[in-house]
């Protein structure tokens, strides 16, 4: 099988980037993201996952969309702006490989393809990196994923202690390997399973829930809610944004940003009217969306069990524990 | 000057002026309403010359001015900002500016510690008779930001 | 802390089954070990899920403001969270007439994660209940701590360049959560400046001058009233050093008006620093 070996990482991230912007895990600034493999800081594939998700490399928190304003003639110019360059991700977990999976299904599928992610999309090699030591509030098995193995990542590499197992999955995992000839071997490695220590039963919950939208259930559940966005922000599958523009005088730019459901005037409309107006209604919309709609819509889940909502809610609110509450819960 | 009047132009943008010209600042002067607002209509009047980079934002009082203000004129690119107000005891409401007085004395300090040139925000008492100290208090500021350069906001479309 | 923790559901299984109040607010554990997670029932039969112990990190006393509408409520409360509920009388978002506290000493909470007092115990300067409806447990004796402004003076000590690049560091990886001011208790706003879209203060990109507008215009609109919970340091996901932030104002007022500390009283406070005024006030600046 082809193997790489981790001495010959930075040789073959080196080559990589001559061609493509290259995305590696690295602690920036004190965070855990993906960073370029360029930027300073070190590279750091042991981290069990980093906590900014990786959709930013498809989805940015902020992208410019076209600048418009008046031409000498007086005219009104719309100039779309595609940002898009060829990148890789490398060292991408199984998680958020499934996190692509949904957010390729909410852009580029029912007739409507988005201008901005798709360019992005089509020019992301993803390079997945088996987990060796999934965190203790890892639930991605009980989601439907294996932490070992991405089916969807165009490269999967897999820790063999001394060197990486190497195999493409996608044809444009098997075009890109081309390139890495240089730095693989043939040879044998060993790569041992792990397994998630955290699970929850996702049988029949989405039905349970098709009965709960009225159930008193969402009361307690978002008492303790606060209502920020750090579940929504550090989500990789959530896709919420908001539209708008900067403009100075005549010129200006249209822009999309993350945006929170989480926030109380999310729903805010002109009129004052907020059909969610209490965090009741938007904390049993956040999960609904998660376990239910996104399933309807989709026949997927929109949660990949990453579990940094779970790690990082100021208030302990953990959608695990709602999981079981939801299988434990008696629908009429 | 946009991308597509630098293209229009026969010269392809060398003609355009901005980038070559000294710096011209933009500074919010918030006045109060009665006394500093009084006082650069008087200087107006009296046809003193002060530079035209003030702009002038009238309130009712220096008590009205909430930090989020400044805060909002520095974010959106403002060079400086000039808060101005009537003489401690002299507020037309009374204990207006005694507030003023203790608010922004505490705000610029949270600026300064913040690592905005402490020459950026500045409060000066102004009274509707001191058109000479109107005046020169806006020649000095403007001549104090205009060395200072442009505000680094941090973000490239500042 | 064992007995504190059966007296807590004791008495909190009383005062729901009494009526007494309407609902009460403590702590439950989470799924991992050593978690707590802030828990709030109507329910007698749920008082055996609070739990005390020294990993209950949240404070709970701005949930009394979603619990107030339904008559009484009871909350566990430490030194910083009475302070909090001092803090939502002044600000009048509660009266004393609408919650029952439970006190209890607070010898510090730790982090499940490393063991360690949590940054914010380590600094509190009280650990017991400054107002209480019963106390459970004795007053515990903690050491006052030292270096209140240290963090500060050790900021200040900087080049103004080097204390520009530590908050532009900091607010650059802020991701605009807010889950600082939803935590806060000062932050009882029914409209907060952000979510004012009309007026447009700030928009959702994430960019290093709208996140340093936000920050320092809460701690401005906070003004005198920080109680220094560490609340804010806590929750945020991106560990900024917002109580170095916080402290600077609070320091600040302490030299130029005069000693003070928030929350301390129940009734109307006496002179805060920014909602009063003296003739002969400081002018540094003029």
């Amino acid at each position: 099988m082809d193997i790489l070996k981790k001495d010959k990482v930075p040789g073959l991230l080196d080559e990589l980037s001559k061609n493509a912007h290259v995305f590696v895990p690295k602690t920036v600034n004190q965070v855990k993201k993906f960073a370029p493999y360029k930027s300073p800081e070190p590279m750091d594939l042991t981290m069990v996952n980093t906590t900014m998700p990786p959709k930013d490399l498809l989805f940015p928190q902020t992208q410019k969309m076209y600048n418009f304003g008046f031409d000498v003639d007086g005219k009104l110019y719309v100039d779309p702006i595609d940002e898009s360059a060829p990148q890789v991700v490398f060292g991408i977990r199984s998680c958020d490989v499934r996190s692509v999976e949904c957010m390729d299904d909410v852009f580029l599928t029912k007739g409507f393809v988005d201008d901005f992610y798709q360019p992005k999309r089509e020019k992301l090699l993803m390079v997945a990196i088996g987990c060796t030591a999934p965190a203790e509030t890892c639930f991605c098995e009980s989601m439907g994923q294996d932490p070992n193995n991405a089916p969807s990542a165009d490269i999967q590499l897999r820790d063999a202690g001394e060197c990486y197992t190497v195999e493409a999955h996608t044809d444009k995992g098997r075009e890109a390997l081309e390139a890495w000839k240089p730095f693989l071997e043939q040879g044998e490695a060993e790569v041992t399973d792990v397994h998630c220590t955290l699970k929850v039963d996702m049988d029949g919950v989405k039905e349970k829930l098709d009965k709960m939208f009225d159930a008193p259930l969402w009361d307690e559940v978002s008492t303790k809610c606060l209502n920020c966005g750090t579940c929504t922000y550090e989500c990789p599958t959530c896709h919420c944004f908001d539209i708008c523009q900067e403009n100075r005088m005549k010129d200006g730019y249209r822009f999309r940003c993350w945006d929170s459901c989480m926030f109380s005037e999310y729903t805010a409309m002109a009129g004052g009217h907020n059909p969610r107006p209490t965090k009741v209604e938007r904390v049993r919309n956040r999960f609904m969306h998660k376990l239910d709609y996104f399933e309807d819509r989709y026949g997927k889940e929109l949660c990949v069990g990453c579990g940094r909502c779970v790690a990082d809610c100021p208030v302990g609110l953990d959608i695990t524990v709602l999981i079981d509450q939801i299988g434990a819960y008696d629908v009429q | 000057m946009s991308v597509v009047e630098k293209e229009a132009c026969a010269c392809g943008g060398a003609c355009e002026a901005p980038e070559d010209e000294e710096f011209k600042p933009k500074i919010l002067a918030v006045a109060c309403n009665w006394c500093t607002y009084a006082g650069a209509d008087l200087a107006g009047l009296n046809r003193m010359n002060y530079p035209a980079d003030v702009r002038m934002l009238r309130v009712p009082c220096s008590g009205r001015i909430n930090p989020q203000y400044v805060l909002e004129a520095l974010q959106k690119g403002c060079d400086g900002v000039l808060v101005c107000g009537c003489h401690p005891g002299d507020c037309h409401y009374v204990s207006g500016n005694y507030f003023t007085r203790r608010r922004m004395l505490v705000f610029k300090r949270l600026l300064e510690y913040a690592g905005l040139e402490p020459d950026r925000f500045q409060v000066r008492w102004i009274s509707g008779a001191e058109a000479g100290k109107f005046r020169d208090t806006v020649t000095d500021v403007c001549a104090e930001i205009k060395a200072l350069g442009p505000i680094n906001t941090g973000n490239e479309e500042a | 802390m064992a007995d504190i923790q059966e007296t807590v559901r004791k008495r909190a299984r009383e005062l729901l089954e009494s009526g007494e109040v309407a609902s009460f607010i403590g702590w439950e554990a989470g799924r991992f070990p050593n978690q707590t997670t802030p828990f709030i029932t109507s329910d007698p039969a749920q008082a055996d899920r609070l739990v005390w112990n020294e990993y209950c990190v949240n404070t709970p006393a701005k949930y009394t403001l979603d619990e107030k509408g339904k008559g009484k409520v009871g909350v566990c409360v430490r030194g910083c969270d009475s302070r909090a509920i001092n803090r939502l009388m002044s600000d009048s978002q509660l009266t004393r007439d609408q919650v029952y506290l439970l006190g209890i000493p607070c010898p510090g909470m730790k982090d499940r994660h490393t063991g360690d007092v949590l940054t914010k115990c380590r600094e509190c300067r009280h650990h017991n209940p400054v107002v209480y409806d019963e106390l459970l447990g004795d007053e515990v004796e903690v050491p006052e701590p030292e270096g209140r402004w240290a963090q500060v003076e050790e900021l200040e000590a900087m080049s103004r360049e080097d204390r520009k690049k530590y908050f532009d560091d900091a607010f650059t990886r802020c991701i605009r959560c807010y889950a600082c001011r939803d935590v806060c208790p000062c932050c009882t706003c029914r409209e907060c400046f952000t979510d004012q879209r009309r007026e447009g203060w700030l928009g959702k990109q994430g960019n290093l001058n709208e996140n340093r507008f936000y920050g320092l215009t809460r701690v401005m609109h906070i003004g005198d009233r920080c109680i220094e919970c560490g609340e804010c340091e806590r929750v945020c996901p991106m560990d900024l050093p917002l109580m170095a932030i916080n402290r600077k104002v609070v320091r600040d007022m302490n030299d130029l008006f005069g000693e003070f500390e928030a929350g301390m009283e129940t009734e109307e406070p006496k002179e805060v620093a920014l909602g009063t005024y003296k003739l002969d006030d400081v002018e540094e600046f003029m």
